[in-house]
């Protein structure tokens, strides 16, 4: 890589249903505590890139009011309608050009301001699906579901024990929304169906939140003299095909995004050059998907790196030691939140959840239906 | 480091009231498959698209989903940028940076805006979708009725307009019948350009001041329509730009700076602040940013062409100032004297800009493109007479606080 940049500092929000602020006061907050993290003042920023969609936050042009609150006022600003991870990769793109050394990288969902599901529904193609009405966000996620349990015999106690695993570790975060220490699988199993197999355990929680990142090029970072940057070693981005054109158990793109940002990264193999995934799974069965996807099991066998402990707060490979999306979604911030949550790790500074030993550490962030678009990231310490 | 790139390719789509013979996808389709061909490449050598409109004006939220496979974006690196007014500006940006990181070598950028599709007067406008956040946000933060009154009464676009106008012709000593000017320079460059959609032939700023005053200063035939349209550029680094194009538009300068919005913190807002919003501080410090970054130290000397985001005359005339072609208060004087006409010293606006054509995410980026068209001398019939060697593209939107602004050359940097 040409020039390297490095996370300088981080924030975010407790998330959870109702946050009882407006949406510039969350922000606001989130934005002003990642400043004081890096030790800078909102003067040393170069950039602004904001993560939000005009649907989920019900106004159009949302970020008019919200430029003021994440210090943008008279700086270079721009708002992505992505997840948070790829408004990362944009404000780094930006810094790689060296037209400014600092960037501070936003994204917030108030996802009791419109019902993200009814959101979902409008992303479907207006001429057809979404005329006949059928699909949804959760229903075609129950298609790849069943596709991916029939295929590999997958059972839906396989399914719970992911749930089961990321509501636990969530526990420990102070930051989460759904926090089920003791649950277990049968309970996971109990609560209410959806569409079969998913049931209410299984699907993200939706949150009010926000998160903060704030990075810098590396001339910038020894300038500062910042005792712990975390580098950004690698990082891809994909887009699959529509929902009916695309092979939904593989998820392609991810594969293709994880290759890219692996190759930039010199990782031959993820299994053991990681130390930790924090990955963006809105329902149990993509963790196992992008699991696989990333490499870290063949086809079909992610289910073992559950059953077996493998993914767990103590095994070999930590996946969402944090809760993952399945603790707390706040949609366009959830990849974000991952970034941070890795940052944390990697600094050790993630408290009752932190795994020691943390080097290198994956992120993962997906938009659309069904993850149709992802980005990956991989953190580094010095 | 920032890599040389330029632009190569440029595809646009004819802009009409309704465009019935295509879906939004399709539309896009075809402004990407004109660029590509222009370049004379396929969708096999682009690493990345970077793609937008305006969200909730198509009734699909996110529609790059669903139409990226018309589009391209299967398999592929895809970014979405939204930020109102100047989407297409920020889209071709983005596209710039995505190349000169040199994290991709070849990127497209497209934007489209499918008005006719969303068939509500106040979806298309976007002042239900503005009204309405008003309320919202003025219910949150405890406005009193009268204030509330008054910001809601602002309106969307026009309605910020009119006031900025008002501003600048008390500061300038502009008149209405300037602006009739700049409308009927809009709609006879507009006739010349085969994709605009307000085309006029020999139209006169008399024929303009015929038709009635809706919200002074503005005339029915100041405003801009409201378009169906798409377009996309074609941006590759160095190398692959001096292989395949004999003249690229080189990216020479951009910045994006935001300005305070100039709604909720005017003086209607019990007094905590005045705004003016002709004052236009976020186009002075981005027009500063991306003159400084490609070299140029005099603009009103350097640059040979503009194309301003104008859908109300009088924007021309603030945005030509606030962009340093002109000294403060002085753009109506030059433009009297066709100083900006297609022959001017100054060309602005020869495509018929925004006035003449107005698909809302695509508008900005339009601006881009048509300055590259220039540079590389394809315009065609309103291609300017002179020789064009620096342009610079301008979008603004928000509540007039953001500014896109971009410098193209003839040579790197």
């Amino acid at each position: 890589m040409e020039k390297r940049i490095a996370i300088i500092g981080y924030a975010q929000s407790r998330h959870q249903y109702d946050v009882q602020k407006t949406r510039e006061d969350l922000v606001f907050d989130v934005a002003k505590e990642a400043l004081a993290n890096a030790g800078i003042l909102r003067e040393e920023l170069g950039t602004v890139v904001t993560a939000s969609t005009d649907f989920l936050d019900g106004r159009t042009i949302s970020n008019v009011f919200l430029s003021m609150a994440v210090g943008a006022f008279l700086k270079d600003e721009s708002k992505v309608e992505e997840d948070g991870a790829a408004a990362l990769q944009y404000a780094m793109m930006k810094l790689m050009t060296g037209t400014y050394d600092v960037a501070l990288v936003e994204a917030h969902t108030v996802g009791w301001q419109f019902n993200p599901h009814q959101v979902a529904a409008y992303t479907l193609d207006p001429l057809v699906d979404r005329q006949i009405g059928l699909l949804n966000d959760i229903a075609a996620s129950a298609i790849q579901a069943n596709m991916y349990m029939n295929k590999y015999g997958v059972s839906v106690e396989d399914l719970a024990a992911v749930s089961v695993k990321n509501l636990g570790n969530a526990a420990n975060n102070e930051f989460a929304a759904r926090r089920l220490p003791d649950v277990s699988v049968g309970e996971v199993l109990k609560s209410k169906l959806y569409y079969e197999p998913l049931r209410e355990l299984m699907i993200s929680q939706t949150a009010d939140g926000c998160a903060v990142v704030i990075i810098a090029s590396e001339d910038k970072v020894r300038k500062l003299g910042v005792e712990c940057p975390v580098w950004i070693e690698g990082v891809g981005c994909c887009q699959e095909a529509y929902l009916r054109d695309r092979d939904l158990v593989s998820l392609s793109g991810l594969k293709s995004a994880a290759q890219s940002a692996y190759q930039m990264a010199g990782i031959t193999n993820p299994f053991t050059d990681l130390d930790l995934a924090e990955v963006t799974e809105r329902f149990a069965h993509e963790e196992l998907l992008i699991c696989e996807a990333l490499g870290l099991a063949r086809e079909g066998r992610a289910k073992e790196l559950v059953n077996n402990g493998v993914t767990a707060l103590g095994g070999d490979l930590p996946v969402n030691a944090s809760g993952g999306a399945l603790a707390a979604d706040p949609i366009c911030a959830t990849g974000l939140v991952r970034v941070v949550e890795c940052v944390r790790q990697i600094r050790g500074e993630a408290g009752t959840h932190q795994v020691p030993g943390v080097k290198r550490a994956l992120a993962h962030g997906q938009f659309g239906l069904c993850a149709q678009k992802n980005t990956v990231l991989i953190l580094g310490g010095e | 480091m920032f890599r040389n790139c330029a632009i190569i390719g440029c595809g646009q789509t004819k802009h009409t009231s309704r465009r019935r013979d295509v879906s939004v996808a399709e539309l896009a389709q075809q402004a990407v498959q004109a660029a590509l061909d222009d370049a004379g490449i396929t969708m096999k050598d682009v690493g990345c698209v970077v793609s937008g409109n305006m969200q909730g004006f198509g009734g699909v939220a996110q529609p790059e989903q669903w139409l990226g496979d018309w589009i391209g974006c299967p398999g592929k690196p895809a970014i979405r940028i939204a930020t109102g007014g100047t989407t297409g500006g920020s889209v071709g940006q983005g596209a710039c940076y995505t190349v000169a990181s040199g994290m991709y070598d070849v990127s497209i950028g497209v934007a489209w805006e499918k008005h006719s599709d969303s068939k509500e007067a106040g979806a298309t406008t976007g002042l239900m979708h503005v009204g309405m956040g008003n309320l919202f946000h003025a219910l949150t933060y405890g406005l009193s009725l009268r204030n509330l009154i008054a910001t809601s009464a602002v309106g969307a676009a026009a309605g910020v307009a009119v006031y900025q106008a008002m501003f600048y012709m008390h500061r300038s000593g502009c008149k209405q019948e300037h602006l009739d000017m700049v409308a009927a320079k809009a709609r006879r460059n507009a006739a010349k350009n085969q994709y605009a959609h307000l085309q006029w032939p020999n139209c006169r700023p008399e024929d303009i001041a015929k038709t009635e005053t809706i919200a002074w200063p503005f005339r029915y035939g100041h405003v801009c329509p409201a378009s169906d349209g798409a377009s996309c550029i074609v941006v590759a680094e160095e190398k692959t730009a001096k292989r395949l194009c004999k003249q690229p538009a080189w990216f020479l300068g951009l910045a994006s700076y935001s300005d305070e919005e100039n709604q909720l913190q005017s003086e209607n807002f019990g007094g905590v602040g005045v705004i003016d919003p002709s004052e236009q501080m976020g186009c002075r410090v981005s027009a500063k940013k991306a003159y400084a970054m490609a070299g140029i130290t005099d603009p009103q000397k350097e640059i040979d062409l503009a194309e301003i985001y104008q859908p109300f005359p009088s924007q021309e005339l603030i945005f030509s100032e606030r962009l340093g072609l002109f000294d403060d208060g002085t753009a109506w004087r030059h433009m009297e004297k066709g100083e900006t006409d297609i022959n001017g010293r100054l060309p602005i606006s020869v495509s018929g800009g925004v006035n003449a054509t107005n698909a809302i995410g695509s508008s900005a980026l339009q601006r881009i493109l048509e300055a590259a068209l220039q540079i590389q001398g394809k315009a065609g019939e309103h291609q300017v007479p002179k020789k064009v060697r620096k342009a610079v593209a301008h979008g603004w939107g928000g509540v007039t606080n953001y500014i896109t602004c971009t410098v193209l050359g003839d040579s790197p940097r």
